[in-house]
């Protein structure tokens, strides 16, 4: 397990684009370059037709929220002075079977709802007691 | 997405009154104890090979799976009982979707003439393993880099956040409400306190102690999730014709099938959300053996969660789809109801976390006639099995 975990190891060379592209602003998910649907997570082959090549698209950042968990429960201890705070499930909008998993924030959690309209912004994630920081895809409630 | 987008039955042969299942034995079950994962195996296997009347040179046949520390295989099975025999050994035994899959391969394996007395086992340390953070539940997916680099930073982990979210779903999508996975809990718990070795016997629990219990995971409570334990169990299974020169009545393997989810094995992107693979291994053990969910007397699921258990109940057809929630309110799922007698030995909830090879034990002796809370007149039993990406259905019978 790297040093600065929970964080990412943004090195990773299957995830490095992801991050990479959150810290120019921008959500990257891999489609598959031989029928062009969206592949998440990013590994081949495609699970539509089989491809086994897949490249890295930006997406608009919109979507939908699939579900959630709100947390009051440090199972990993870096997160306790996080809690409670709301992981979940983003369905998007280029293809709702895709789904990103990121924290919900700026929003009640009494205001929750499945299905709710969600857009990214990008944000710094630090953790107690672990050195450094990654900017991070995160969700907030979107104007329908 | 459409049911056969998304998963697609294993094809098996027809084992229907093959074998039967004559030996069963559970080790201690307990919270630490500083015991090795092979030291509870071989204790569960004792006492397995007691039960049957058989000598550790009877068993020709071993299985367990390659998993969470030392298992019982060969060379320990032959350290721990000094014997030298050769053996039939399959590593596609022990516990979770494999409890209930075993028979199929050991079936195969006693029909054929590779093995005369096959036994299983699986246990786990994980209760004494927990405060070295090693092995334990979440090990395998906070090892998992894909998990590590795109759920562990968003705190998506570990399993009772991701049951927790396909809970939210759940409710979304069909109204299930927090009291009916409460009416899960209470009815495994009331079965514990009946139960002489379930860790939460003493520790009852009614729907309002369940309501009042403090969310850890919401929607999820501490009594959604599994225990976390130390223990094992072990069963021997052999042909219909020799189980009937052993004591007791026979406990035959009616019906066996195995379901698999297409859509990977993060929880995160499964196609279908809120339906596990007893979809696709219910329908083909049930076809198998002849019957439907309308003849069954008892029935034990691989639970780790409430909703695990919700869900099975209506992929196995017990009830229509979506419908479980209504389906477990009340007394349904007591053993004294007439309706549902369910995990009657308290389940992963509050009888031990030791991935179901223990409901397959309460299975037989409920059909024996010898379980703690007994279903009356038990006659067909069966153990779902779960592991993610794919589930097994057991359909056992009292001839």
């Amino acid at each position: 397990m790297h040093s600065d975990f929970p964080l990412p190891d943004v090195d990773w060379s299957p995830t490095r684009e992801f991050w990479a592209g959150a810290a120019r602003g921008q959500l990257l998910i891999t489609r598959c370059d031989l029928c062009g649907r969206y592949v998440w997570y990013p590994h081949p082959p495609c699970r539509h037709c089989g491809g086994t090549r897949l490249s890295w698209a930006r997406v608009s950042g919109r979507g939908t929220l699939f579900s959630w968990c709100v947390l009051h429960h440090a199972w990993i201890p870096q997160f306790a002075e996080r809690l409670p705070f709301v992981s979940g499930l983003v369905a998007l909008e280029e293809d709702p079977a895709v789904r990103v998993v990121s924290r919900i924030v700026d929003c009640p959690i009494e205001s929750l709802r499945c299905e709710m309209p969600l857009r990214v912004v990008f944000r710094s994630l630090r953790y107690p007691g672990v050195t450094g920081e990654v900017i991070a895809p995160l969700f907030v409630p979107a104007e329908k | 997405m459409a049911a056969n987008e998304w998963g697609f039955a294993s094809e098996l042969e027809e084992v229907s009154g093959a074998i039967a299942i004559v030996g069963i034995g559970d080790a201690d079950y307990t919270k630490a104890s500083g015991r090795t994962t092979q030291a509870i195996a071989a204790q569960a296997a004792e006492r397995a090979l007691a039960d049957a009347r058989l000598t550790p040179s009877d068993i020709d046949g071993l299985m367990y799976i390659p998993f969470s520390g030392d298992q019982l295989d060969l060379a320990a099975y032959r350290a721990h009982f000094g014997t030298a025999q050769e053996m039939w050994v399959s590593d596609k035994g022990g516990g979770m979707v494999w409890a209930g899959s075993a028979p199929y391969e050991a079936a195969l394996a006693i029909r054929s003439g590779r093995a005369t007395y096959v036994l299983n086992t699986f246990a786990v340390a994980w209760a004494t393993q927990r405060p070295q953070m090693v092995g334990g539940p979440g090990q395998v997916h906070a090892d998992d880099l894909y998990k590590q680099n795109l759920e562990v930073p968003f705190g998506w982990f570990p399993q009772p956040v991701y049951f927790a979210t396909i809970a939210r779903r759940h409710m979304f999508q069909f109204g299930t409400t927090p009291a009916q996975l409460g009416a899960i809990a209470v009815a495994c718990r009331r079965h514990a306190t009946l139960h002489p070795s379930a860790i939460m016997r003493h520790k009852p629990l009614t729907l309002d102690d369940y309501l009042s219990s403090p969310l850890i995971a919401d929607p999820f409570r501490k009594e959604d999730c599994c225990l976390i334990s130390d223990g094992g169990a072990a069963y021997i299974m052999t042909s219909l014709e020799r189980a009937r020169d052993l004591p007791g009545p026979i406990i035959e393997v009616l019906g066996v099938g195995v379901g698999n989810s297409t859509t990977g094995a993060y929880w995160s992107q499964q196609g279908a959300f809120t339906s596990t693979p007893q979809v696709f291994a219910a329908p083909g053990a049930f076809a198998m053996a002849g019957i439907t969910p309308d003849d069954v007397d008892v029935l034990t699921c691989y639970d780790p969660f409430t909703i695990v258990s919700l869900m099975q109940i209506e992929d196995m057809g017990f009830c229509p789809k979506g419908e479980a929630g209504r389906f477990v309110e009340g007394d349904t799922l007591h053993f004294d109801s007439g309706k549902l007698p369910y995990n009657t030995h308290g389940g992963m909830l509050s009888h031990a976390y030791v991935l179901g090879i223990a409901h397959v034990i309460e299975t037989v002796r409920q059909l024996r006639h010898t379980a703690a809370a007994q279903v009356k007149d038990a006659r067909i039993g069966i153990y779902g099995g779960y592991t993610g990406p794919q589930a097994s259905t057991l359909i056992l019978a009292r001839r």
